[in-house]
């Protein structure tokens, strides 16, 4: 009972600010600025629940983001919901499936255990971020190359899991491939040739490379 | 309430004041949490920068609480820390060893955690932190069942220690699970072992993990062993009788009965591994 008023009277504020900021925020990612002059100044260490959420700026894909979020919000929800960059994908949303990997500093993680907060002063990317204008990045279209899902809700996961580990060793061994998306799971079994599209992105990225 | 200090005394002195949840790495915290807020107040200490990073002293090794797994596996170490790069590679995927702490697994008390067996290995010992002080406890008497510990709700787990005195000893990690990846241990061994210019056992620790309410080390087996020559076929003097110290239960990873099989397998195998 108790639980369940705790969680409304919360989430209030942050899903009004998470509404009107996401208007204010289309095309210019200046998201809940207007907002922010609302807020008391707070001690930079001590943020409470009860008190009013918190401004926060954020680096995803290159593009700076000003928001105001609760300290308790994660990062996927800041992308999904305040972003609207739904490209990440909530799954078990208990750092176990994968699907909604990002890379932070280049490194794969899960943004369902991050809270946004600690993103702050890091490069974020996301699937959004893989695309360069209309062209596919090389591990997308890798994955469509090797037709590398089924159903395909894993899959922005599994491809962030590749480039993360594909930033970081360029020549993959077939070992480190299973290690490196050893975090992401498919319900639909698809393993196969998500394996060898990661194989693929490596190459177009070498060929890329060497271009 | 949240709590997000970025120095370690912020840190204690939060502590101190409120009865609260640690946040590390999350790993843990999050998946227990599930659709709930937090019930206490939570110090969040991702961003107390002094816990983080490994350093070496004259007599022994730092490993910060906040290390992750991935820095750990990335940090330049000498070969008696192959069995917790092993584990550490083990530990989830790559997302979770890019985000999991050490102090975080250690804390959390798992039996089944698999950073216990190759630190247990390594007689390491944690340094807890309030506002009190400082004090070090062998890690084999922090943890005190399954996921009990010897940590007082105002201390933190700031670092590792673990002496180097057996540096350039070999060091072996096999885990036993229902998969390769991304799989909680059935049964795992850690095992460091040094010989002398005779190639004689001279310093042989054996650490079970999975297999009794907190992981521990084969005291038996080691004395047993130390003196003996390094050679093929050790693995053959390990007998049944060794793993009776372990006490493994029925659940539903595998019967207690199949766990003490596995565990007896698996220290023959890492001797072997170790020896050869």
């Amino acid at each position: 009972m108790n639980e369940d008023h705790d969680l409304k009277r919360t989430d209030d504020p942050c899903s009004r600010v998470s509404r009107r900021g996401f208007l204010e925020s289309v095309g210019v990612g200046m998201t809940g600025i207007a907002v922010a002059s609302n807020l008391s100044a707070q001690d930079a260490e001590e943020l409470t629940e009860d008190a009013e959420p918190k401004k926060l700026s954020l680096v995803i894909n290159g593009r700076k983001h000003m928001l105001i979020v609760e300290p308790r919000t994660n990062l996927l929800y800041v992308l999904r919901e305040k972003l609207g960059m739904t490209g990440t994908k909530p799954g078990c949303e208990r750092g176990e499936c994968g699907a909604c990997t990002v890379l932070i500093d280049d490194k794969s993680r899960y943004s369902c255990l991050t809270l946004a907060f600690e993103a702050d002063g890091h490069d974020v990317t996301t699937i959004e971020g893989l695309v360069h204008g209309e062209k596919l990045g090389v591990v997308q279209q890798a994955f469509l190359e090797k037709d590398a899902f089924q159903c395909g809700y894993c899959t922005p996961g599994q491809i962030m899991a590749a480039e993360g580990l594909l930033r970081s060793n360029h020549d993959p061994s077939d070992e480190e491939i299973r290690e490196g998306m050893s975090g992401n799971l498919c319900r639909c079994g698809a393993y196969q040739h998500i394996f060898k599209a990661v194989r693929r992105a490596a190459e177009l990225k070498k060929e890329e490379g060497s271009a | 309430m949240y709590l997000r200090p970025t120095t370690l005394d912020q840190a204690v002195d939060a502590l101190e004041h409120h009865r609260a949840q640690v946040l590390a790495g999350g790993t843990d915290f999050y998946p227990a949490l599930g659709e709930r807020l937090p019930s206490t107040p939570v110090v969040d200490i991702t961003a107390v920068a002094e816990l983080k990073g490994i350093s070496v002293h004259e007599t022994f090794f730092r490993i910060g609480g906040l290390t992750t797994w991935s820095e750990l596996l990335a940090a330049q170490l000498p070969p008696c820390f192959d069995a917790l790069k092993s584990a550490a590679r083990e530990i989830g995927g790559v997302q979770i060893q890019n985000r999991g702490t050490v102090a975080g697994n250690l804390c959390n008390a798992s039996p089944a955690a698999d950073s216990v067996p190759p630190l247990l290995a390594l007689d390491a010992e944690v340094e807890l932190v309030s506002i009190g002080g400082r004090r070090g406890v062998l890690l084999a008497d922090f943890i005190v069942g399954s996921r009990k510990t010897l940590r007082r709700a105002d201390e933190l787990l700031t670092a590792v220690i673990v002496p180097r005195v057996v540096e350039n000893a070999r060091s072996v990690f096999l885990k036993l699970g229902a998969r390769r990846y991304l799989v909680i241990s059935i049964a795992m061994v850690a095992i460091v072992l040094a010989v002398d210019e005779q190639r004689r056992i001279r310093d042989i620790r054996i650490a079970v993990g999975s297999c009794s309410a907190r992981a521990q080390r084969l005291r038996e087996l080691e004395q047993f062993l130390t003196g003996r020559p390094a050679q093929a076929r050790l693995d053959a003097l390990v007998m049944p009788e060794h793993v009776k110290s372990l006490s493994p239960i029925d659940d539903v990873r595998a019967t207690a009965a199949y766990r003490s099989d596995a565990a007896l397998i698996l220290v023959r195998r890492a001797l072997q591994m170790c020896a050869s």
